[in-house]
């Protein structure tokens, strides 16, 4: 770093940095997207005559549409649990006079620092002792456990920027515990809520190892291109997962802006 | 939430409180405090302080005893497990020979020390990889394009491990596109098998967890005052003085969080290695996953299996975390 004297030699290095690392992740999904739109039957480059049939076929596909249709499910149920379970242990954790909250706190958080294919495992060995057969409600828990601790951290942040006078208020005035929960601080947690929730669907929908160890017979999205790729490939596989990053991508931009706007207001 | 005609909620109300004390507006929640159906669930809880703490705390509580450390008991409990599915009548047997299987043969304990290693060689490289383009993003591009700067980054965040392990056999394969552009100008006449080793493995991780590492990195980097460097700079200090006695010292939290993250993360990886490791890269979780595929008479093994991973990368990234020693509210985002 011979530059670092002057003044803006840095500045261009990292600067250039930046943009290699934007090229770096932006880059193999691009040539994703651009092989979709190939002619050939088979995945190489130069891409040469393009074509959109591909597309045409993703959305005839009887197993990519059963696929998304199980994978909205899925991630639906999990959101809905999470959203809940989270939340009120965000709550509990925030309540001042409780002694064990640390330890709630740091039990709560679990799920999130286990490494996923051990969670997998374990969610897998404890619904057998159960005698819970695998199957869409194993997922849902396997998928509901590891998205809690995101929705509990997120209702925190949100939890800790709201005083404690608003509640008092709203019970000096006459609402009972649930109503005040109901009336104040449910509506200020809500936007934090939303971007949980969008948060959750799309760690759900995005998850593998858990559906691989915890599934049955039907296949979530993540687990059909999975199979595909270890079969033979085809550009199918480019266009299907071309749609589904474009509305991950879209989904995912548009939580980051609403959490992000949860905490700066 | 059944709502009776008003009058006769009015009349059952009436002996215990004077209806002027109602409150008089958000009339929907009043009637809805007031509503029988209410009054005899949620509202009872809501009077009564022991039955309202016992739901409040109780429930989480059950939930999180169930769902976030019963799984992991039930893993260590049959790791003991002489036999696994237990015959009907006869009493489990315990025994620690699961785990002497597994450090007796290096068949199993090699892909542990291979993962282990494998996984502080990534959160190093990405470390390395990812420190100037978080300290870009918050120190360098200007305060009103920062979130733009970012967002651009975090595009391919959403999508998933499958996806984005596809998408670097795209650049990666033998007529991928990095092979056919150096063939194109004419660096090499055969391609260079660049899947199914090490190269591409590491290559496909750091691709798959460097997000983790921008985020802390660049919320740590984002704190710093830039006074701070302003008056380094004004006492003479260069760039590097400036580095290694002020953003370093203060991104710390951020490096903590961010190299944990991205540890654990890359230890349990499970679809990258299988689709783009080779036979000579086994990692621990194929290995583990080998136990759980058949019949369940295995399982010991694999569960003894599991725990010695879970105790050494919770305890690698505790010990990295004591080491550094971030804040411990600075382990996540």
């Amino acid at each position: 770093m011979a530059a670092g004297r002057t003044l803006d030699g840095p500045k261009a290095a990292l600067s250039a940095a930046y943009w290699v690392f934007v090229l770096y992740l932006l880059g193999p999904l691009l040539l994703m997207t651009a092989m979709s739109f190939k002619a050939a039957e088979f995945i190489a480059f130069p891409i040469g005559e393009t074509t959109l049939d591909w597309y045409a076929k993703v959305v005839q596909d009887g197993q990519f549409l059963s696929a998304v249709g199980y994978s909205i499910l899925i991630a639906a149920a999990t959101t809905l649990f999470a959203t809940v379970i989270g939340t009120w242990i965000a709550l509990v954790v925030s309540a001042e006079s409780l002694w064990l909250r640390s330890l709630v706190f740091a039990l709560a958080c679990l799920p999130a620092v286990v490494p996923g294919m051990i969670q997998a495992i374990s969610v897998r060995i404890f619904i057998a002792t159960l005698d819970v057969p695998t199957g869409t409600g194993a997922i849902i828990f396997g998928h509901t456990l590891h998205a809690v601790p995101f929705v509990m951290i997120m209702a925190l942040t949100r939890l800790r920027t709201m005083p404690g006078s608003l509640v008092d208020a709203a019970r000096d005035l006459g609402a009972d515990p649930v109503v005040a929960f109901l009336r104040v601080t449910l509506p200020y947690l809500k936007p934090a809520l939303y971007g949980g929730m969008i948060f959750c669907a799309l760690l759900s929908i995005d998850d593998f190892v858990r559906t691989f160890f915890l599934g049955g017979y039907r296949t979530t999205l993540p687990m059909l291109i999975f199979a595909r790729l270890q079969g033979g490939m085809s550009p199918e596989i480019n266009a299907m997962a071309t749609l589904v990053l474009l509305t991950t991508a879209v989904v995912g931009l548009y939580a980051e802006q609403l959490t992000r706007k949860a905490r700066t207001r | 939430m059944t709502s009776l005609p008003a009058d006769t909620t009015h009349r059952a109300e009436a002996g215990a409180k004077p209806p002027a004390s109602a409150p008089r507006y958000a009339p929907g929640y009043g009637r809805l405090m007031r509503s029988p159906f209410y009054r005899a669930t949620l509202g009872l809880l809501a009077e009564n302080r022991a039955a309202r703490l016992a739901v409040f705390i109780g429930v989480p509580l059950l939930w999180i005893a169930i769902a976030h450390v019963g799984p992991i008991v039930q893993l260590v409990r049959i790791s003991l497990l002489q036999h696994y599915p237990i015959t009907d009548g006869s009493s489990p047997s315990y025994t620690v020979a699961n785990y002497w299987a597994f450090l007796s043969e290096p068949l199993y304990s090699l892909p542990l020390m291979r993962s282990v290693v494998f996984a502080f060689c990534v959160t190093l490289v990405t470390l390395i990889v990812v420190y100037p383009v978080a300290y870009y993003v918050a120190k360098i591009v200007r305060p009103q394009n920062r979130t733009r700067a970012l967002l651009l980054l975090l595009i391919p965040f959403w999508a998933g491990e499958v996806i984005r392990t596809f998408s670097v056999i795209m650049l990666l394969a033998n007529r991928g596109a990095l092979n056919v552009l150096l063939r194109e100008i004419g660096l090499i006449d055969r391609p260079i098998p660049m899947l199914y080793n090490y190269f591409s493995l590491s290559f496909g991780v750091i691709y798959l967890v460097c997000l983790y590492m921008l985020l802390p990195l660049y919320s740590a980097m984002e704190k710093i005052p830039n006074h701070l460097l302003d008056a380094a700079a004004d006492l003479g200090a260069g760039p590097f003085t400036r580095f290694g006695r002020i953003i370093l010292p203060l991104s710390k939290d951020g490096i903590v969080s961010g190299c944990s993250l991205v540890f654990l993360t890359t230890i349990g990886v499970f679809a990258t290695p299988i689709l783009l490791g080779g036979p000579s890269t086994g990692l621990f979780p194929e290995t583990i996953a080998a136990f759980f595929h058949g019949a369940s008479d295995k399982w010991p093994v694999g569960a003894a299996m599991a725990v010695v991973m879970l105790a050494a990368s919770l305890g690698l990234a505790a010990l990295f975390m004591r080491l550094v020693g971030g804040k411990r509210s600075a382990r996540f985002l």
